[in-house]
């Protein structure tokens, strides 16, 4: 094969995702295992012409070696660590001191305890079923109106209506309550009417007889 | 309900004082993981779930102690809240580092002999049963042997500590 077409990069990056999977699910320990074979690989394939794709393996290798480190730093920390805190508790330090060692060292903890998983379970499923729940959404349709809007007034007053409705029942007087409407088949009328009587009875024009339900003068 | 709303509460419930959070068997069976590649399943979830938290000022964690996955508040935050537990009681401080001591120096436990001894000091009753209210150790009836909870787990990072013990010593 010749030198421009040798290119392992991809190869590599495959190795190392490979070693990565094997870390994360505990089958490899990063201690264990000697990177140098990997770097050597990148050193002995590398060249101008394939410089480009190298970039990206020589990163994911660095990152291991780096995680690697990582392992080794918390390994030499732990190791021993018994004598290191007898040593510190030989130099006799003082309360403060020693409170002072724990700085920086304590942790929040974040937790729900009202939240149990019978209630995020309802929760989601009634969340579910409403936003499942079709509504039929109807357009409206538009009135048409004049361009200027204008509140209408009523042509007359309360009063005048009030009146007219006085001069129009009081002839059937007395007479039972119903028959004042007797005629009307409109509920509108009616209940418009009705209202009418109401401020008549207020106003002492009509009276009414609840035993014999009768309206009189 | 999906894999991140579970997996929130999971991390975040409180089973007892000394328990918070779970386990990677739980959070499995949970999410009704059972194939061979559950192990790397499920650290993709926990980076998953790390970068929809780290906006919100917070992490994920691991308590060696009881193998508990539990989420705490980012450095920063810990800072503002103040996360010291015996913030004014030095004395329980400089106990909690003797029974930590011995603990380890002991394969787990202690007692009250070891601690005064440590500590120098001729009465630690009192900071001991503190510390037991608080659910950092417990305190066996019959021996009165002592032995730390997965509490100490939680509340701090001994990684941390085992750093700033060692570059304390150089000095």
């Amino acid at each position: 094969m010749k030198v421009e077409e040798l290119d392992l990069s991809e190869k590599i990056n495959k190795r190392i995702a490979l070693i990565k999977d094997e870390v994360l699910s505990g089958k490899i320990n990063l201690l264990d295992l000697q990177l140098n074979p990997i770097f050597s690989e990148i050193k002995d394939s590398i060249s101008i012409y394939n410089i480009e794709n190298y970039s990206q393996s020589y990163r994911n290798a660095v990152e291991l070696l780096n995680q690697k480190f990582e392992e080794l730093k918390n390994l030499l920390s732990s190791l021993d660590i018994e004598k290191k805190f007898e040593d510190f508790l030989k130099t006799n330090p003082n309360e403060a001191q020693i409170s002072d060692l724990f700085r920086g060292c304590w942790r929040k903890i974040f937790h729900f305890e009202p939240i149990s998983m019978k209630f995020l379970d309802y929760a989601s499923n009634r969340y579910v079923k409403e936003r499942l729940t079709n509504f039929n959404i109807e357009h409206l349709i538009r009135e048409k109106t004049n361009d200027q809007f204008l509140l209408e007034v009523p042509k007359f007053k309360f009063t005048e209506k009030i009146s007219a409705f006085y001069e129009k029942i009081y002839k059937k007087l007395p007479c039972f309550f119903e028959d004042v409407f007797d005629n009307e088949l409109d509920q509108i009328e009616i209940y418009e009417q009705f209202i009418y009587l109401l401020h008549l009875l207020q106003l002492g024009k009509v009276k009414y007889q609840k035993d014999t339900n009768t309206l009189y003068l | 309900m999906n894999e991140i709303s579970i997996l929130m509460y999971m991390l975040s419930r409180k089973k007892s004082i000394q328990q918070i959070g779970a386990t990677k068997k739980e959070i499995l069976k949970s999410l009704n993981i059972k194939n061979k590649n559950k192990s790397v399943y499920f650290q993709d979830l926990l980076t998953g779930l790390s970068k929809y938290l780290e906006p919100l000022g917070l992490q994920i964690n691991f308590n060696s102690l009881n193998s508990h996955w539990f989420i705490i508040y980012d450095n920063e935050l810990t800072e503002l809240i103040s996360a010291n537990p015996f913030e004014g009681r030095p004395s329980l401080s400089a106990t909690l580092l003797c029974v930590l001591t011995s603990c380890l120096k002991n394969s787990g436990h202690t007692s009250f002999q070891e601690i005064r001894m440590l500590r120098n000091k001729k009465d630690v009753k009192d900071d001991i049963k503190i510390l037991e209210k608080e659910g950092f150790l417990e305190i066996d009836k019959k021996t009165t042997n002592i032995r730390l909870t997965p509490l100490i787990g939680y509340k701090l990072d001994l990684q941390k500590l085992f750093v700033r013990l060692a570059l304390k010593l150089k000095e």
